[in-house]
C-alpha cells in the first residue's frame, strides 16, 4: 500500500516534469543556440561565443525595429491606460442607459479573431493612407489593448472605499483634488499593471501588425516573422533571448515595484 | 478498557518541518456506541487525531484499535468510517440523494437496495423529499443533515465529527445539537466529534477528552471535567474560576495566600504546594457563623446579570469573583465589605505547583 | 472629469452637468474601440461583398463572388477542413497535456506554487514568433532531434519535421498551452481536498476518487480551455506559416496570404467571415454543452 502510493507519486512528478519541459523548451533551447559559434542553425552548439549578440547590436535593421517597438508599445500603454481609466470610471461610478452596451462593446475583442480584427483594420485604415504608419499600428494595437487595460482599471477602482473619498470632501477637498489627491493615487497599481500589460502586448504583437506595417513602421516581431521565412541562424536566437529578458524584466520590475499579484 | 471498541494508543504526530509534534503521546479509548468530544483551543491537535483516526495522515507513532485491531495500514478507503467535515465537503455536482448514495456505490450495493438505504437516511435526518435538490439550494443546516446522512448510509463503524457545528448561525446551533445527539442515540453509532466550544461538548457528548497543546488534559464526563478538574488547564478553559497557590498544612487543608485557610477536598500530601480552584457560581454570601473557608472583602465591582448578580470582591491582593442568586434577599452594594464562604467540596485541587 | 471621482453611484436621473462630464469621460475609450473594432468589423462585411476586380472601397455593385469563391473552390474546402482539423488536434492535444500540469498547480500545497504557476504560465510573456523560432530550431531538418538521433545513429536520413502541419501542430499544441493552463485554473474552482477527502472517506479509491470526483469537478475548466485554444488555433497564421513552410493551407495563412501577397481583399474578408462564422458556431456549441454539464 505505501509503496504504491510512492511509485504513484513518483510517477506523477516526472510526468509533471516532463510537461513542463515541453511547456519551456523552445525558450530554453533557444538560449542555448544563441552562444553557438557558428552561422548556421545546429545542434548541439560547438562552443560557446557571444557573437550572434553583437550581429544583433550590429543589425540596422533589428536596432531600429526595437526602437520602434518600444515606442510604439509606449504610446499604446499611455493611451489604453488613458482611455481605459476614463471608461472604468464611467462604468464604475456611474449608472447610465446603455451601460451594458458599453460594457459589451469592450468585452467583445476578447471574442474575436486577431485575424479577422486585422483584416478590419487594415481595410479602415488603408484607404486614410495610415497603413505602415506610427498612428496605424497604435490604433491596430488600441483596440485589442483597452479591454484589458479597462478591466484591471475597474477591479483596482471597484476595490477602492468611496466613503475615503467623501471624507476628503468633507475635509474641504473640492472634488477635483479628491480625484488627483485621493481616487488617482489609490487606484494606482491598477494602472500600472494595466499600462504594463498593454505595452507587453503591443511589443510582441504580431498577427495584426503583420497586416498594418511592412517597412516604414515594422515592429521587432514582424522584422523577426520576415526574417525567418528565410534564415533561421542564431542570431534570431540572440535577439529572441533580449526580448524575453525584456519581457521578463518588465514584469519583475512591476514585481518588485507594487507587486504583481496586487496589480493583476 | 481492553474491550472498548476504539482504542488510540500513544497517538504521536509530527508534521514534517515541525520542530514540536502536533499530537504528543495521547491515548483514550470509547466503549460501543458512546460519543466523546475531543475539546481544546484552536491549534492543539484536534483535527490531527480525528484525521489520523479517519486514515487520512499518517501517526508517527502510535495505533488506533478498533475492535483489537490495528487499523493503521489500512487505507482510508478501505476504513469504513464517516466523517462529517466542518463546511461539509458535499459534492457540488450531485443531488443530495447520489451524494447520500456515493458510498454505497463505492461499496457496490445494489440499486434498489441503494434507493431503500437512501431515503430512510433522508428521513432520519429528517430531509424526507429533498432527495432530488442540489447541494446550492439546501440551507446550511440542511446541508449538515445532508452530510450526516452521507457518512451514516455506509453504517460506519465510527463516526467522525470537525467542528460540526461551527458554520452555522447561533440559533441553529443549538437545535443541530440536540438534532446530532438525538441521531447518534438512535443509530448507536460510536461516534468521537471535535470542537472548542466547551457548551458544545459539555451539552452533547457522553464523555469529555480535553487536549491542550497536543497533550491529553483530561477525560471524564462532563460532571467530572466541570466538577474535578485535574489540572490548572482544564479548570482554566471549562468555566471561570479563580486559582490560588498554596501548602498543605494538614489532611485538607493548606495555607494560602490572601485568603489564609482553605479546606478542600483530595489527596496532598502534607507541606506539599498546591493549586486550589474556586467557582464564581459555588461562592455563598456568609449567613451563619462556624463555617470553614470564610474570607472578608470589599466590593469593588457589581455587575447585575439577571438571574446573577457578579461581584468582583478584594481580598487581599486578588480579586475573588462571585456569581451571587439575585433572589438572595439583601444584594451587597458597591464598596461594602462581605464574608464569602465555600463548602471545602467545593475546592478543587487543580494541580501541584512545581517548585 | 474632476467630478467623477464624487459622483453618485447610482442614480439614473444624472443632471445636465454630469451627463456632460459621463460623455466626456466615454468619448475617448468608444471612439478608439469603435474605429478599431466595431469599424473594422463592419467594413470587413463591406468588402466581402465587393467585387475582387475593383478596389475594395470603389462603391460599385455588390456581389457574392468571393463567397461563391470560398464556398465551391475544393481547394478552400480543403482549407477549411485542414483548418478544423488543426485546430481540433491542437485543442485535444494542448488539454490533455495541460491537464495535469493544471490540476498540479491546483491542488500542490508546495511552497514553490507561485513560482511553478508563473514559470507555466511565462511562455505568454514571449512573442508566438520567438517560440515558433524555438520549434524551428527543436524540430529542423538540422535542429535538436534530427541532429540527435543521427549522432545516436538511429536514422541517417533527415526526418521530416517541419514544413509540414505535425511541426504545425506540435508548436501550436505547446503555444497555446499556458492558455490551456490558465482557463483551467480559473475553471477549477469548485475542487477542492476536502472533497476528495469525503469521497475517500465513503470508501473511493484513488482512481474512483479522480474520476468521480475530480474529472466531473473540472470538466467546465477543461471545456473550456479547449474552446479557448481551438478557437486561437483556427485562427492562428503565425505558427502554421513558418512552421508549415509554405505548405500548409489553413484558413489563417490563405487570409494572411490574399491580404498582402496576392491584395485580393474581398476574398481575404470573405475568408475572414468565414473564419468568424465557424467561429461563432464553435462558441455556441461550447455553450450547449456547457449547459449540458450544468444540467
Ligand atoms: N498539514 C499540516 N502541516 C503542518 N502543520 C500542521 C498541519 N496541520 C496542522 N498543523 C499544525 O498542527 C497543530 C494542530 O493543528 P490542528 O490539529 O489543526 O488543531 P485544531 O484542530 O485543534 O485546531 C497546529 O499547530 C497546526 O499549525
Ligand atoms: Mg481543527
Amino acid at each position: 500500500m505505501q509503496e504504491n502510493a510512492l511509485l504513484a507519486r513518483i510517477t506523477w512528478n516526472t510526468l509533471i516534469t516532463l510537461l513542463y519541459f515541453f511547456l519551456l523548451a523552445p525558450i530554453i533551447i533557444v538560449f542555448i543556440i544563441s552562444f553557438d559559434t557558428r552561422q548556421y542553425l545546429a545542434f548541439p552548439p560547438e562552443s560557446f561565443s557571444l557573437g550572434s549578440y553583437v550581429k544583433v547590436f550590429h543589425n540596422a535593421k533589428f536596432i531600429s525595429a526595437f526602437w520602434r517597438s518600444l515606442i510604439i508599445g509606449g504610446i499604446v500603454g499611455v493611451v489604453a491606460v488613458s482611455a481605459g481609466m476614463l471608461l472604468s470610471l464611467s462604468l464604475v461610478r456611474y449608472k447610465f442607459r446603455g451601460r451594458a452596451a458599453v460594457n459589451f462593446l469592450i468585452l467583445a475583442p476578447f471574442l474575436v479573431p486577431h485575424i479577422v480584427l486585422a483584416v478590419g483594420i487594415m481595410l479602415v485604415i488603408a484607404p486614410l493612407g495610415l497603413l505602415d504608419s506610427y498612428p496605424g499600428i497604435v490604433l491596430a494595437h488600441l483596440g485589442i489593448t483597452i479591454p484589458y487595460t479597462v478591466r484591471t482599471i475597474t477591479m483596482s477602482l471597484m476595490a477602492v472605499d468611496t466613503r475615503v473619498e467623501e471624507a476628503a470632501l468633507v475635509h474641504g477637498a473640492s472634488p477635483r483634488m479628491v480625484f488627483w489627491r485621493i481616487t488617482l493615487p489609490l487606484v494606482r497599481p491598477g494602472l500600472i499593471a494595466g499600462g504594463v500589460i498593454a505595452f507587453l502586448i503591443s511589443f510582441d504583437e504580431a498577427t495584426i501588425s503583420l497586416f498594418i506595417v511592412s517597412v516604414k513602421a515594422s515592429t521587432l516581431p514582424t522584422e523577426i516573422y520576415h526574417y525567418l521565412e528565410y534564415s533561421t541562424d542564431p542570431q534570431i536566437a540572440a535577439l529572441s533571448v533580449i526580448l524575453i529578458l525584456i519581457s521578463v524584466g518588465v514584469v519583475v520590475a512591476v514585481e518588485k515595484l507594487i507587486g504583481l499579484r496586487r496589480a493583476l | 478498557m481492553a474491550d472498548h471498541h476504539v482504542i488510540i494508543d500513544n497517538l504521536v504526530k509530527t508534521y514534517p518541518g515541525a520542530q514540536k509534534p502536533s499530537v504528543d503521546h495521547v491515548s483514550f479509548s470509547l466503549p460501543r456506541g458512546e460519543m466523546l468530544a475531543l475539546l481544546g483551543p484552536s491549534g492543539c491537535g484536534k483535527t490531527t487525531i480525528l484525521r489520523m483516526i479517519a486514515g487520512l495522515i499518517a501517526p508517527t507513532s502510535g495505533a488506533i484499535r478498533l475492535d483489537g485491531e490495528d487499523v493503521s495500514s489500512i487505507a482510508v478507503y478501505k476504513r469504513n468510517m464517516g466523517m462529517v467535515f466542518q463546511a461539509y465537503a458535499l459534492f457540488p455536482h450531485m443531488t443530495i440523494a447520489r451524494n447520500i448514495s456515493f458510498g454505497l456505490e463505492m461499496r457496490k450495493v445494489g440499486r434498489a437496495e441503494r434507493e431503500e438505504r437512501v431515503r430512510k437516511a433522508l428521513d432520519l435526518v429528517k430531509l424526507t423529499g429533498l432527495g432530488d435538490r442540489k447541494v446550492s439550494q439546501l440551507s446550511g443546516g440542511q446541508q449538515q443533515r445532508a452530510a450526516i446522512a452521507r457518512s451514516l448510509v455506509i453504517e460506519p463503524e465510527l463516526l467522525l465529527l470537525d467542528e460540526p457545528l461551527s458554520n452555522l448561525d447561533a440559533k441553529l446551533r443549538d437545535e443541530m445539537r440536540d438534532e446530532i445527539r438525538d441521531i447518534q442515540a438512535r443509530t448507536g453509532v460510536t461516534a468521537i466529534f471535535v470542537t472548542h466550544d466547551q457548551d458544545e461538548a459539555l451539552s452533547m457528548a457522553d464523555r469529555l477528552a480535553v487536549m491542550s497543546a497536543g497533550r491529553l488534559e483530561q477525560i471524564g464526563t462532563p460532571r467530572e471535567i466541570f466538577d474535578r478538574p485535574q489540572t490548572e488547564f482544564v479548570a482554566s478553559f471549562i468555566g471561570a474560576g479563580t486559582v490560588f497557590e498554596g501548602k498543605v498544612t494538614e489532611h485538607g487543608l493548606a495555607m494560602v495566600e490572601d485568603l489564609k485557610e482553605l479546606r478542600f477536598v483530595g489527596d496532598a500530601p502534607l507541606g506539599s504546594p498546591v493549586k486550589l480552584m474556586i467557582r464564581p457560581h459555588r461562592l455563598r454570601l456568609l449567613t451563619d457563623a462556624g463555617q470553614p473557608n470564610r474570607f472578608s472583602g470589599t466590593v469593588e465591582h457589581i455587575v447585575y446579570r439577571g438571574q446573577t448578580l457578579t461581584l468582583n470582591v478584594r481580598c487581599g491582593s486578588r480579586l475573588l469573583q462571585a456569581d451571587l442568586p439575585t433572589h438572595a434577599g439583601m444584594l451587597p452594594e458597591r464598596g461594602s465589605t462581605v464574608t464569602l464562604s465555600v463548602a471545602p467540596e467545593d475546592v478543587t485541587l487543580v494541580g501541584q505547583v512545581s517548585p | 472629469m474632476s467630478a467623477a471621482a464624487t459622483a453618485p453611484t447610482a442614480t439614473s436621473s444624472t443632471s445636465a452637468a454630469s451627463r456632460g462630464i459621463l460623455l466626456m469621460l466615454l468619448l475617448p475609450g468608444l471612439v478608439a474601440l469603435v474605429i478599431t473594432f466595431l469599424l473594422p468589423l463592419i467594413w470587413l462585411l463591406r468588402a466581402s461583398f465587393t467585387s475582387s476586380t475593383m478596389s475594395a472601397f470603389g462603391g460599385g455593385d455588390l456581389t457574392t463572388q468571393s463567397y461563391s469563391t470560398v464556398l465551391f473552390d475544393p481547394f478552400y474546402w480543403r482549407v477549411t477542413w485542414n483548418t478544423l482539423v488543426l485546430g481540433f488536434n491542437v485543442a485535444i492535444f494542448a488539454v490533455v497535456l495541460s491537464y495535469p500540469i493544471a490540476l498540479f498547480l491546483a491542488r500542490t500545497e508546495s511552497r514553490f506554487r507561485g513560482v511553478l504557476t508563473a514559470l507555466a504560465v511565462a511562455p505568454l510573456l514571449t512573442s508566438s514568433v520567438v517560440r515558433t523560432y524555438g520549434w524551428m530550431v527543436i524540430l529542423g531538418d538540422r535542429g535538436v532531434i534530427n541532429s540527435t538521433l543521427q549522432s545516436l545513429s538511429v536514422t541517417s536520413g533527415v526526418i521530416k519535421l517541419t514544413n509540414n502541419s505535425f511541426g504545425a501542430t506540435v508548436a501550436l499544441i505547446e503555444i497555446l498551452m499556458p492558455y490551456a493552463i490558465l482557463a483551467m485554473l480559473s475553471g477549477f474552482g469548485r475542487l477542492n481536498a476536502q472533497l476528495e477527502e469525503a469521497a475517500a472517506m465513503l470508501g473511493a479509491n484513488r482512481f474512483k476518487v479522480f474520476t468521480r470526483i475530480i474529472l466531473p469537478l473540472s470538466l467546465p475548466g477543461v471545456l473550456t480551455a479547449a474552446l479557448l485554444v481551438f478557437v486561437l488555433a483556427i485562427s492562428s497564421f503565425v505558427t502554421p506559416r513558418l512552421m508549415g513552410g509554405g505548405r500548409v493551407f489553413v484558413l489563417g495563412t490563405e487570409v494572411f496570404n490574399e491580404a498582402t501577397v496576392t491584395l485580393n481583399w474581398p476574398l481575404a474578408a470573405a475568408l475572414s467571415v468565414m473564419l468568424l462564422v465557424l467561429f461563432s458556431s464553435i462558441i455556441l456549441l461550447y455553450q450547449r454543452a456547457l449547459r449540458a454539464l450544468e444540467a
